[in-house]
């Protein structure tokens, strides 16, 4: 979720487009819409991919809303219930969502970014114990419930960063239990 | 980085079996033997009915070709740990065992089983204690934050089984954590 330039989590997350409205017209650049206008007239609403977004918000050219994984609607949904919200649905495939909640923040100005913060780790904060328990009862006992049913429903919605971090708690706990219960006298 | 992750982040149970078995511990020998220089130090002498104090891993091995009688430790005892445990389950912190305890009674409990008075009593106590341990560990998941975790006498096993996950999730609350003076450095 770090901005270093080698961090493949962070091109993904980048990847993500957001939708600027533009202040001035840019000639030339209409394709980027993917409309078929040669220019980008001022007042225009444009979807454009966050790693191109920093420099056109940065240079004032245009402004940006927040985007629609991290309204109000979704906000709420959290607010009430963080394990129920599926993360990886509302950022597509791969889904970021914390890296791309991570970048967006970082672009916001001071007050809605403390907010953004509060939001972003409150979520963590609300799943963390679920994707704990969920990885720990992989790893010793198999699936917790049938496909359908609520912890099924709670994994198809992890997040990439949730899903690494499933994936070692359940590399841990396996190792231990191995540990725990092997007995290497024989090789002794 | 040729490593596989999960070594990357922790050392593993094994590893950490052998830096427990530096330890030493009291055994009441059979045979006779001389003070004798290893790398770690000079153990003996080996007088058969005086006990001896010698590292685990030598006393495992001796044991192994029944040429001693491992004596437990203190701490080894149904008495302690059925306090131990009583104590787990009442209070809120973590009660205090030694450091290696899993290690040591695992290795202890596996090769020297006979010379433990109530093993199976034991095994079962111990693992009640480390699913009660467990337990308070993952309470512990919801105090976690960016800057600091505070778990006093959490033992080596627990600390090596927590610790990828800890240290990634803490990783990730920082992220997300709003560094004050990020703007105006």
């Amino acid at each position: 979720m770090d901005n270093d330039y080698f961090s493949i989590d962070a091109i993904l997350a980048e990847n993500q487009k957001i939708q600027c409205t533009f202040k001035v017209d840019v000639p030339d650049m209409g394709h980027l819409g993917g409309g078929s206008d040669r220019d980008i007239k001022a007042l225009t609403k444009v979807p454009i991919p966050i790693w191109l977004a920093y420099i056109v918000l940065y240079s004032d050219w245009a402004d940006f809303n927040i985007p629609a994984p991290f309204g109000p609607r979704v906000r709420n949904a959290l607010k009430a219930e963080p394990r129920s919200v599926k993360l990886s649905a509302l950022v597509g495939a791969g889904g970021l969502w914390y890296g791309f909640g991570k970048m967006i923040m970082d672009i916001l100005s001071e007050e809605q970014a403390n907010g953004m913060s509060e939001v972003l780790t409150q979520t963590f904060r609300g799943r963390l114990t679920e994707v704990i328990d969920q990885a720990q009862h992989f790893a010793t006992l198999g699936p917790a419930g049938g496909a359908s049913s609520d912890a099924a429903q709670f994994r198809e919605g992890l997040d990439v960063t949730e899903r690494e971090l499933f994936s070692l708690v359940q590399d841990s706990a396996k190792r231990t239990k191995l540990w725990f219960e092997g007995n290497d006298r024989a090789r002794r | 980085m040729a490593l596989p992750r999960p070594l990357r982040m922790s050392i593993s149970p094994p590893e950490l079996e052998l830096i427990a078995s530096e330890h030493l511990i009291e055994i009441v020998p059979l045979i006779a033997m001389e003070k004798t220089a290893f790398i770690s130090g000079a153990y003996g002498p080996l007088r058969p009915p005086n006990k001896c104090r010698i590292p685990l891993w030598m006393a495992t091995n001796l044991k192994l070709k029944k040429k001693c009688h491992i004596v437990s430790p203190d701490w080894l005892s149904v008495d302690f740990l059925q306090e131990r445990l009583s104590e787990e389950t009442s209070q809120q912190g973590f009660s205090r065992l030694p450091f290696r305890f899993a290690e040591t009674a695992k290795v202890v409990l596996d090769v020297a089983s006979d010379d433990v008075q109530d093993a199976e009593k034991i095994r079962s106590l111990l693992k009640d204690l480390r699913e009660a341990r467990q337990a308070k560990s993952r309470d512990g998941l919801s105090q976690l934050d960016h800057s600091e975790l505070s778990l006093p006498n959490l033992c080596s096993m627990e600390i090596n089984e927590i610790r990828p996950f800890f240290t990634q999730a803490m990783d990730v609350f920082t992220q997300l954590a709003r560094q004050p003076d990020a703007d105006n450095p």
